[in-house]
C-alpha cells in the first residue's frame, strides 16, 4: 500500500534521506530501525504528507487506487503515533479521543464507541474522564497511540513509541502494537531499540544517514550480515569470548583444552548486523 | 566565582535568544522613551497646542478682542466655528474642548464691575484634563483683559460712565456718595463694590475669586442624559479585552506546534487553512463574548447608556474581527511561544500608545496624532465610543468600521500566507 521510490529529502546541506525505496506488504509490521538522525522520523512525515520529498515518490496504491499523501481521503486511512507526546493535556482522555475523531469525521454513537474501543485498548477506561496532565507517562504514551487509531485506520504510523518510558509501559506497548497487528492492521513502526524491532517487525529496514542499508526479514538480516555469534567462557577468574558459527563443537574444543565453569552463548542479532553494516554501533 | 560567571553569561545569552523578555528589556523602554520624549517635548519644536473650537455668539468688539487673545495664546490652537459644528468635532473626538461666547460677554467683559463675564465649555468627557488645562488659560486671559481694561483710563471712564446711572439711582448712603465721589480711583473700586454688594469680576478678583466665570458641560451629557464617566471607561475595557484576547490567542498556533497537536492536525483530513481559520473563529467568538460581556456589565450595573445598540454590536463586530485577523498575524510570526508574544505585544503595547488608548491624542505631536491612524486601537475606540456615548451616525461608523475590517482581513490573509504547511 505505502510505496516509497527512490525518495530523498534534503535540509540545506544535510541529506536526510538518500534514495530510500521500499514497499510496505499487506498486514505486515514494517520497522525503520537506526540511530537518531538515521532519517525515520523524516521519511515517516513524508509518509503522512507533512514533507514534500526532493526527490522521487510517495505514493499510497493498490490495483484500486493511487493516492498522494496529501489526499484527504488518504489521511483518513492512516493514523500516526508522534514520537513526542501529542495531546491537550487540559482536556479529559476521552476529550482528546473525542476531538480527533470529530476531525476524522465520526459522529455521535460512531464516535462514542470508538472513544469507549480506544479508552479499553490503551487500558484507560477508568481514567477516561480525568484530565490527561494527571495522567502518568504510561498513560499518556497509550492515549498518544490510542489517538492514532481512533478512526480506525487502516496504516499506523508509530514513530518512536516506547521512548522515554519505563519497561513496564514499554511492554504495555509493545502488547498493543501485536493487537493492532493481530486486527490486520499495517504498521510502520520506528525504533533506535533493536530489541523491539526484533520482537514486533515481520520486515525491517536498517537506516543509516539517510541510506537503507539492508532491507528484510529479521531471520534473514540476522542470516546474511550478523555474522559468527559469541561464546563467552569463564574458567577461574578468567573470561574469554570466542567468535563462531558452531557453539557446541566450540565449546567441546575449549572443555578439552582446559576446564570451564560456565559459559554463554550470544548469537548475532541486528545490533550486529548494524554493526557489520556501518562499522558502528547502534546506539552510537 | 568561574562557576557563577558561567552561569551568568549563560542567562544573559539566553535573555538575548529570548525574543519576548529582550522586548521587555530593551525595545519597551526604548519605546516608551521615544514615545514620551516625542510627546512631551515635541522633538525640540516646544509643546504642540491643544485644538480648541471657539464659537463667538456674541459677536462685539470685546468678544472679538477676548478670541484674539485666545488665538494669540501658546498652547491653544483656536478654530472659530459656528457652535454646532464645534459639538460635532467634539463628538467625533476631533477636538477636546468647545468655547462658546455668549450674547452678552463682550459688554460683561467692558465692564465687569456690575456683571462677571460668563462663557460655556462644552468638553470631551475623556479629555478632563485638557479641559481643566484650557479653563486655566481662559481664566488667565480674563484676568489680562482686566488688567488691561483698569490700565486704561479711556475705558475705566467710559465703563464708569455706564455704571454712574444705575449706582446713583441706589438708595442714598454713605458708602454710594462716596463710591460715586471715587468711582474713578481704581484702588478703592473693589472694596466700596463689596461694601455695596454689587459684585462683580473686579471684586471677585480682589477677593482672589475668578474674574471669569465658566460653565463646563460634557457633550455627550448635553445629548444623552446625564454624566457618566463609565461611558467613556468601559470602550477602553473593552479596547483592553480585545488586545489581551488578541496576545493569548496569538499564542495558541505556537502551542499547538510545541506541543505536537499541530502534527496530528495536519495529519487528520483538514488543511492548513482550516486550522488557521479556526483559530480565527476561537478568537472572534471569545472577542465578541467578552467585549459584550463587559459592555453588558457597563449597562447593567455602571449606568451606561449606549446611544445606539445595533450600532454597538456593529463596533463590537467589527473591532472582534479586526482583533481576530492580528491574532493571525501575531501567530505565523513566532516560533517558540516567547517569541509569538513578544511579536505581539511588542506591535499592540505601541499601537496602544499610539492609539490614544493609554493617554489623549491631543497631547501628542501634530505628526503622532496623523500617524496613529495606523493604529487599529484608535479605530476601535472610536467605533466603540461612537455607538455609546458619541452619538455616531450609522455613516459616521462607516469609517472607523470599514478601516477596522480592512486591518481585520489583511492581517488574516497574512497569516494565511505565512502559515507553515510543513512540519519541521
Amino acid at each position: 500500500m505505502l510505496l516509497f521510490d527512490h525518495v530523498s529529502k534534503c535540509f540545506g546541506d544535510l541529506r536526510a534521506v538518500d534514495d530510500l525505496s521500499f514497499e510496505l506488504e499487506a498486514g505486515e509490521v514494517f520497522g525503520l530501525l537506526g540511530p537518531n538522525g538515521a532519517g525515520k522520523t523524516t521519511a515517516i512525515n513524508m509518509a503522512v504528507g507533512l514533507l514534500e520529498p526532493d526527490e522521487g515518490v510517495v505514493r499510497f496504491a493498490d490495483e484500486a487506487f493511487d493516492r498522494n499523501p496529501r489526499d484527504a481521503e488518504n489521511r483518513r486511512s492512516l493514523g500516526l503515533a508522534p514520537q513526542s507526546i501529542a495531546l491537550y493535556e487540559q482536556i479529559s482522555g476521552a476529550d482528546n479521543l473525542r476531538f480527533f475523531g470529530r476531525l476524522h469525521g465520526l459522529r455521535a454513537s460512531d464516535l462514542e464507541e470508538r472513544v469507549a474501543a480506544c479508552l479499553d485498548f490503551a487500558d484507560l477506561t477508568d481514567v477516561g474522564k480525568k484530565v490527561v496532565s494527571k495522567y502518568s507517562g504510561g498513560m499518556q504514551r497509550r492515549l498518544n497511540l490510542a489517538v492514532a487509531i481512533i478512526h480506525d485506520p487502516e496504516l499506523v504510523l508509530l514513530d518512536e513509541p516506547t521512548v522515554g518510558v519505563d519497561p513496564q509501559s514499554r511492554n504495555a506497548i509493545f502488547e498493543r502494537v501485536e493487537q493492532l497487528r493481530d486486527e490486520a492492521k499495517q504498521i510502520v513502526y520506528t525504533t533506535h531499540y533493536m530489541e523491539e524491532a526484533q520482537r514486533l517487525c515481520d520486515r525491517v529496514a536498517i537506516l543509516d544517514r539517510g541510506r537503507l542499508m539492508a532491507l528484510d526479514t529479521v531471520p534473514a538480516l540476522i542470516e546474511a550480515h550478523g555474522g559468527p555469534g559469541n561464546l563467552v567462557v569463564h574458567h577461574g577468574n578468567d573470561e574469554d569470548r570466542h567468535e563462531t558459527t558452531d557453539p557446541l563443537g566450540t565449546l567441546a574444543e575449549l572443555q578439552a583444552r582446559h576446564a570451564v565453569d560456565h559459559f554463554q552463548y550470544l548469537p548475532p542479532n541486528l545490533e550486529t548486523v548494524f554493526l557489520n553494516l556501518t562499522g558502528r554501533a547502534l546506539r552510537d | 566565582m568561574s562557576t557563577i560567571v558561567t552561569m551568568a553569561l549563560k542567562d544573559i545569552r539566553l535573555l538575548f535568544r529570548d525574543r519576548l523578555s529582550l522586548f521587555f528589556v530593551l525595545l519597551w523602554p526604548l519605546t516608551m522613551a521615544i514615545f514620551f520624549g516625542a510627546m512631551f517635548a515635541g522633538q525640540g519644536s516646544g509643546p504642540e497646542s491643544v485644538p480648541v473650537a471657539l464659537a463667538d455668539e456674541d459677536r462685539t468688539a470685546g468678544s472679538e478682542r477676548f478670541a484674539a487673545r485666545l488665538a494669540e495664546l501658546e498652547g491653544l490652537a483656536v478654530e472659530a466655528v459656528p457652535r454646532e459644528r464645534g459639538l460635532d468635532l467634539i463628538r467625533r473626538a476631533q477636538a477636546p474642548v468647545l468655547v462658546t461666547l455668549q450674547p452678552g460677554f463682550g459688554a460683561a467683559l467692558d465692564n465687569p464691575f456690575v456683571t462677571t463675564p460668563r462663557l460655556e465649555m462644552a468638553v470631551d468627557p475623556r479629555q478632563i484634563a485638557v479641559a481643566g488645562m484650557v479653563r486655566g488659560l481662559l481664566l488667565e486671559s480674563a484676568g489680562a483683559e482686566l488688567a488691561d481694561l483698569m490700565a486704561d483710563p479711556d475705558r475705566m471712564a467710559a465703563a464708569n460712565a455706564a455704571n454712574r446711572s444705575g449706582i446713583a439711582a441706589l438708595p442714598p448712603s454713605a458708602a454710594r456718595d462716596e463710591f460715586l465721589t471715587f468711582l474713578d480711583t481704581t484702588p478703592r473700586i473693589s472694596s466700596l463694590l463689596e461694601e455695596l454688594g454689587i459684585g462683580g469680576a473686579t471684586a471677585a478678583a480682589t477677593r482672589g475669586g475668578a474674574p471669569l466665570e465658566v460653565e463646563q458641560t460634557a457633550v455627550q451629557a448635553e445629548q444623552r442624559g446625564p454624566t457618566n464617566a463609565y461611558a467613556t471607561t468601559f470602550p477602553q475595557a473593552m479596547i483592553w479585552a480585545l488586545i489581551g484576547g488578541a496576545a493569548s490567542f496569538s499564542l495558541s498556533l505556537t502551542l499547538e506546534r510545541s506541543r505536537g497537536t499541530l502534527l496530528r492536525l495536519l495529519v487528520s483530513p483538514t488543511t492548513a487553512r482550516q486550522v488557521l481559520a479556526s483559530k480565527a473563529l476561537a478568537a472572534l467568538a471569545t472577542s465578541v463574548a467578552v467585549t459584550t460581556a463587559l459592555i453588558a456589565l457597563g449597562i447593567a450595573a455602571f449606568g451606561v447608556e449606549p446611544s445606539s445598540y445595533p450600532l454597538l454590536a456593529l463596533a463590537v463586530l467589527c473591532g472582534a474581527i479586526c482583533f481576530s485577523g492580528l491574532t493571525m498575524a501575531f501567530s505565523v510570526l513566532g516560533s517558540t511561544e516567547g517569541g509569538t508574544a513578544g511579536v505581539s505585544w511588542g506591535v499592540m503595547l505601541p499601537m496602544s500608545l499610539l492609539g490614544g488608548v493609554m493617554f489623549p491624542l491631543f497631547l501628542m505631536p501634530l505628526w503622532m496624532q496623523h500617524l496613529s491612524n495606523v493604529s487599529p486601537m484608535k479605530w476601535a475606540l472610536l467605533a466603540l465610543e461612537g455607538a455609546v456615548w458619541r452619538g455616531f451616525t450609522p455613516v459616521e461608523m462607516i469609517l472607523p468600521c470599514s478601516v477596522l475590517v480592512l486591518i481585520g482581513v489583511l492581517a488574516f490573509s497574512f497569516g494565511a500566507s505565512r502559515l507553515r504547511w510543513s512540519a519541521d
